[in-house]
């Protein structure tokens, strides 16, 4: 949303101390973020009110040449529009300014004194597109000759230096009074400690004949003389639907080709000017936050083949079409509510009219529309067609009931129409809200100390009623406040205009906390990995289907994002191992030749079912791939052993290897031969191991390839810090065994022997070796001797 | 034996491109569906023999002995220098973070990755179909589950779990550290995947000067410097009243003066929020807070592309030891 500055200081007195700079500083700090400030005091610089005083065609084109009166001597300019013409007051841009519609634009362009033609051109005389007064190229602007006189400054006579404030829409969404300038300028008023005076028009009107309206404010107003039928076919579509039948006055539209103030105040909001009905409503809709649409009253009738106009809002049927004014024709959902005309859709209700009853030059008689619709519906309408227009931006923040009658009164006025009846139907009428709050309350919330009148002054300013009952105020919220409910929402309102900035922060006191153990289970890992020449790396919770079923896991068992950026961000990641296999990959191509890079992470399965909250069962892993271009000949499982060993050592956790079951492996691309399964007291925890043939071809990785998952969750009750240091004095002995049993086996055997032999010594492995031509190996260890006797080694080097 | 299988399969691989030569005998009407047909069959075999090729390249691998700790007849594994070692920025100035709030009180509670609307929206006092969930460009799954967009989406589970605390100490203090998405077109300052910490204090007595208090602090020892701070309105349906907090950007980090920084949204806790936990709105009051680590962790490191973070880069993850 844009807001003209200007535009605003027309319904806010801005006290001369406080500057611009300090007012938009002020809004920010106490309404909304301004986004962005366009500076356009100088964007009129050089543009000047002229009159045409001779037109010259030039033969053979379509330039004509012409002498201006530029309020000093006559000027000449070639003109190309085909509306130029002898007495016009029309706009100069003289040399050296900048033609303002390129004024964004990073180099903007510079109006000189050229030739066209052989004839001098000096300056130029400018259309609608070329000041940023919208897109009209047809012709050149024209002024009225009883707004300025040959010579007037253009940004003065229009009032054009101006800052324009951007807003971004979403920080507002629970704000609808403030999409209009007059809920911006209360707002202001509020900020700045003053009462904010309501224009007159949205207080009383006078617009109506005596005598003309009948019934009470509230409920069903409507027009002595009245042929105007509404149905609500559901009151919760609608909170109100006022609407009036009007006859154009042919004067009105007179003054239509002169470039006009409202044509200005569209630009600068960032819409265009269409037409002068048109216009009335747009411009009463920036300023009151009110949409309005104009339908053409014949048109109606013909559409709907009635004598007068029956006008029913319903829910559409599905897949009944309507032609919308952009001539893009919609299928209607059973969410959409449509305005109809004898039951046959004319409008898509609070998005778009259509293009049946659309006004055009020949309009006379109007049926001008003024009604609130479910935020909810047209939420769900303005996704499904893609639609957001002006109106419908407003109404999905639940535009109030109070102003529909009084903008659509002062849309008569300015249309400078006669009202030939009128019908309000209010389904939505309910009696105020009213909110009890002590000031105590208010500064307890706050941590502020401010008075009783403060307070009250404060929320009269904007619009609130105060009234003082024992310790409690009450306050009667006004029915633009379509936010406030509670008294949380009314102590909002008092520290947000008194100004947050104005509270002093203190600290609460405090006691320590306890540390969360699966938190400090990462940081101790991350230190520790990082620390053994690792790097921590984060991937994506999402991968693609590809990339599963490049690691040989069931895409079928994630859970699938139907909203995704992309086809690689489509399934939720059941293992960090892909993940780290992909990246593996893109290190190797850099080219990094080494490295094991690990990720701790949460994964997710299909077949893990749901926890007892009914969401997901989630597990927080740890995983690593190391990779080696210049180990090719060597075993990479042993270096992710010894990781993997280094972290368990490091958490006091006792873990077996032992082979891998084939059952484990399924759904991993882990090679089941070269793979160790880790366990826990039992339990699997984790793979440790190499990646199958089949799964390195696809990801073209190099052959020294290892990694492991282990599962952090199962390991978090085991963990202890306890350090078994023994500073016994030992004396050390190698042993080197043959055998074809595993390392752990004789290992087994040889514990067995000092077990029976009752000696303590330490098991350490030192080498494996194994001739070219023998299927036995040399297992080497070294023993670590608390008490140590030549005896024991006999028996042992004879074990087998 | 695959061998002779594989060499089977492209025997019949051949028939069938002979098979599809008849299709010029054909009417022209039948020749479409019999190209199908034909099509069909072959990428069938090719699947298969691919299979197989896949069976048969895992087949050639050794078994190794998974119960050793070095290959045969090679040295001992070795681990890599520390040199190269490192830990991911993110990751590890959460730590930092998380340290901080410990020192002032806040027990840790991580975030989930995969989580519900009733957590993400309902529970915390979004109406059904509000607009204001528009603004959090959520992603969704078919089973109509949510990755957070905010870790907010703890602040029920949060309330709940320590409302016995709060009842025995007078007051309930908890950070949420986790990882959020949100649908977005990613760029140098735009990220789909990032990483936020939430804040969740109750007490009796607290109110918005101690929130600014926390938030400052935080800030402060963050920074390592005295910092200047300001506030904005702001909205959220789960705070009342909502705002935007806001640090001038330090010099020493490249800032100018009166340069404001939105550092993250923060509020008093919506009544109805504290309710839906189980805890008296009418005893109790709440704050709440929520800011990206990524963006924090930018201007510490004077980084200019959020995309880095989540690269897997090894020539920028090295540069943090």
């Amino acid at each position: 949303m844009k807001i003209s500055l200007n535009w605003l200081k027309k319904y806010v007195k801005i006290p001369e101390t406080v500057s611009d700079d300090e007012l938009i500083r002020l809004i920010g700090a106490r309404l909304v973020e301004v986004e962005g400030v366009i500076d356009e005091t100088h964007k009129y610089d050089n543009i000047y009110v002229v009159r045409v005083e001779s037109c010259e065609k030039i033969p053979e084109t379509h330039l004509t040449l012409c002498k201006i009166d530029a309020g000093g001597e006559l000027v000449q300019v070639v003109c190309g529009a085909p509306n130029v013409r002898e007495g016009m007051l029309a706009v100069w841009i003289a040399p050296g300014a900048v033609v303002p519609a390129s004024a964004k634009e990073d180099a903007p362009f510079v109006i000189g004194k050229r030739k066209m033609r052989g004839f001098e051109s000096c300056g130029m005389l400018a259309g609608a597109d070329e000041l940023d007064f919208g897109d009209d190229h047809s012709g050149i602007v024209e002024i009225d000759p009883n707004m300025a006189k040959p010579g007037d400054k253009l940004a003065v006579i229009f009032e054009l230096e101006d800052l324009i404030l951007e807003i971004e829409n979403k920080s507002l969404t629970h704000r609808p009074d403030c999409f209009g300038i007059i809920g911006f300028a209360r707002e202001v008023a509020g900020i700045l400690g003053e009462r904010f005076i309501e224009p007159a028009f949205l207080t009383h009107e006078d617009v109506f004949p005596e005598g003309f309206l009948i019934g009470a404010g509230k409920h069903d107003l409507k027009s002595k003389e009245s042929d105007l039928k509404v149905k609500i076919a559901d009151n919760s579509l609608c909170g109100r639907y006022t609407i009036a039948s009007i006859k154009i006055n042919e004067e009105h539209l007179k003054g239509e080709k002169y470039l006009s103030n409202t044509q200005i105040l569209l630009a600068k909001s960032g819409m265009k000017s269409v037409s002068k009905i048109v216009d009335v409503t747009n411009i009463l809709m920036l300023l009151t936050g009110q949409p309005l649409h104009a339908f053409d009253y014949d048109k109606f009738l013909k559409v709907g083949k009635s004598e007068s106009p029956n006008i029913i809002v319903r829910l559409a049927k599905p897949g009944e079409k309507l032609l919308l004014l952009d001539e893009k024709e919609i299928s209607c959902t059973e969410n959409d509510i449509l305005i109809t005309s004898n039951d046959i859709p004319v409008a898509l209700a609070g998005a778009m009219g259509g293009k049946e009853t659309e006004i055009d030059e020949n309009t006379r008689n109007v049926l001008l529309e003024s009604a609130t619709f479910s935020l909810f519906n047209l939420r769900k309408t303005q996704m499904t067609h893609g639609l957001f227009t002006e109106a419908i931006t407003r109404f999905t923040k639940g535009v109030s009931t109070g102003e529909t009658f009084n903008v659509l009164a002062e849309a008569i006025k300015e249309m400078g129409a006669k009202p030939l009846a009128l019908y309000d139907a209010f389904p939505g009428w309910h009696e105020g809200i009213m909110v009890n709050v002590s000031v105590e309350e208010i500064n307890t919330l706050l941590g502020t100390n401010y008075d009783e009148k403060l307070i009250k002054n404060t929320l009269q300013n904007v619009g609130f009623e105060v009234e003082k009952n024992g310790s409690y105020l009450k306050v009667f919220v006004p029915i633009w406040r379509t936010d406030i409910h509670i008294k949380e929402d009314v102590i909002e309102e008092v520290g947000r205009l008194l100004g947050y900035d104005n509270i002093n922060p203190v600290l609460p006191l405090h006691v320590t906390a306890f540390a969360n153990r699966e938190w400090e289970l990462k940081k101790r890992i991350r230190n520790l990995l990082s620390k053994y020449g690792a790097n921590e790396l984060l991937t994506y919770s999402f991968v693609s289907e590809r990339l599963l079923k490049k690691a040989g896991l069931d895409p079928k068992n994630s859970y699938k994002i139907v909203n995704s950026i992309s086809p690689d961000l489509q399934l939720v990641r059941q293992s960090l191992i892909p993940s780290l296999l992909d990246k593996a990959f893109l290190n190797e191509k850099l080219p990094v030749n080494q490295f094991a890079i690990f990720e701790m992470n949460k994964v997710y399965r299909k077949e893990w079912g749901l926890d007892k909250e009914k969401v997901p069962v989630e597990k927080t892993q740890l995983a690593m791939v190391l990779a080696d271009r210049k180990y090719n000949d060597k075993t990479a499982f042993y270096q992710a052993k010894k990781y993997a060993a280094k972290v368990f050592d490091e958490l006091g956790i006792n873990v077996q290897y032992v082979p891998l079951k084939q059952k484990i492996v399924e759904g991993l691309p882990f090679e089941p031969k070269r793979s160790a399964e880790i366990v826990m007291d039992g339990e699997c925890i984790g793979v440790v191991g190499e990646f199958k043939n089949s799964v390195k071809a696809e990801f073209k990785l190099a052959d020294y390839l290892a990694g492991f998952e282990i599962n952090l969750d199962c390991i978090l009750d085991n963990m202890n810090n306890h350090y078994s240091i023994d500073l016994r004095k030992r004396e050390y002995r190698d042993l080197t065994l043959n055998s074809k049993k595993s390392y752990d086996e004789v290992v087994r055997d040889i514990e067995n022997v000092l077990k029976e032999h009752e000696i303590e010594a330490s098991i350490t492995p030192v080498s494996i070796y194994q001739a070219d031509n023998s299927d036995e190996k040399h297992i080497s260890v070294r023993l670590g001797f608390v008490d140590f006797n030549e005896k024991i080694m006999n028996v042992l080097e004879n074990l087998y | 034996m695959t061998m002779i299988e594989i060499e089977k399969l492209r025997q019949r691989l051949k028939e069938i491109d002979l098979e599809a030569r008849k299709i010029r005998d054909l009417p022209k009407a039948d020749r479409a569906e019999y190209g199908k047909k034909i099509n069909l069959q072959k990428q069938e075999v090719l699947n298969e023999i691919k299979q197989l090729e896949k069976a048969e390249l895992d087949n050639e691998v050794l078994p190794l002995d998974v119960t050793a700790w070095s290959g045969v007849n090679e040295a001992m594994p070795e681990f890599f220098k520390t040199e190269i070692g490192s830990m991911h920025p993110l990751m590890a100035e959460l730590d930092r973070v998380i340290g901080i709030y410990q020192m002032m009180g806040f027990d840790v509670i991580e975030s989930r990755q995969l989580d519900d609307e009733f957590h993400m929206f309902d529970a915390l006092n979004f109406a059904k179909e509000h607009p204001a969930r528009d603004g959090y460009d959520t992603f969704r799954t078919e089973e109509n589950l949510i990755p957070p967009a905010h870790t907010s989406t703890m602040q029920h589970r949060v309330l709940k779990k320590y409302k016995s605390t709060l009842e025995d100490t007078g007051r309930l203090a908890v950070v949420v550290p986790g990882r959020v998405f949100r649908n977005e077109d990613v760029d140098a300052t735009h990220e789909h995947t990032f990483y936020q910490c939430e804040g969740v204090y109750v007490s009796r007595d607290c109110n918005m000067a101690q929130m600014l208090g926390i938030l400052r602090e935080f800030f402060e020892k963050y920074y390592e410097q005295k910092l200047n701070i300001r506030t904005q309105p702001g909205y959220f349906p789960f705070t009342e009243p909502s705002l935007e907090f806001m640090i001038e950007k330090p010099k020493g980090l490249g800032g100018k003066k009166g340069e404001y920084l939105e550092m993250l949204g923060c509020g008093m806790i919506h009544p109805k929020v504290l309710e839906m936990a189980g805890i008296d709105p009418g005893v109790y009051h709440g704050f709440a807070w929520g800011g990206g680590i990524d963006r924090l962790v930018m201007l510490r490191f004077g980084l200019d592309d959020v995309r880095y973070f989540e690269s897997g880069n090894l020539n920028f993850l090295r540069a943090f030891k």
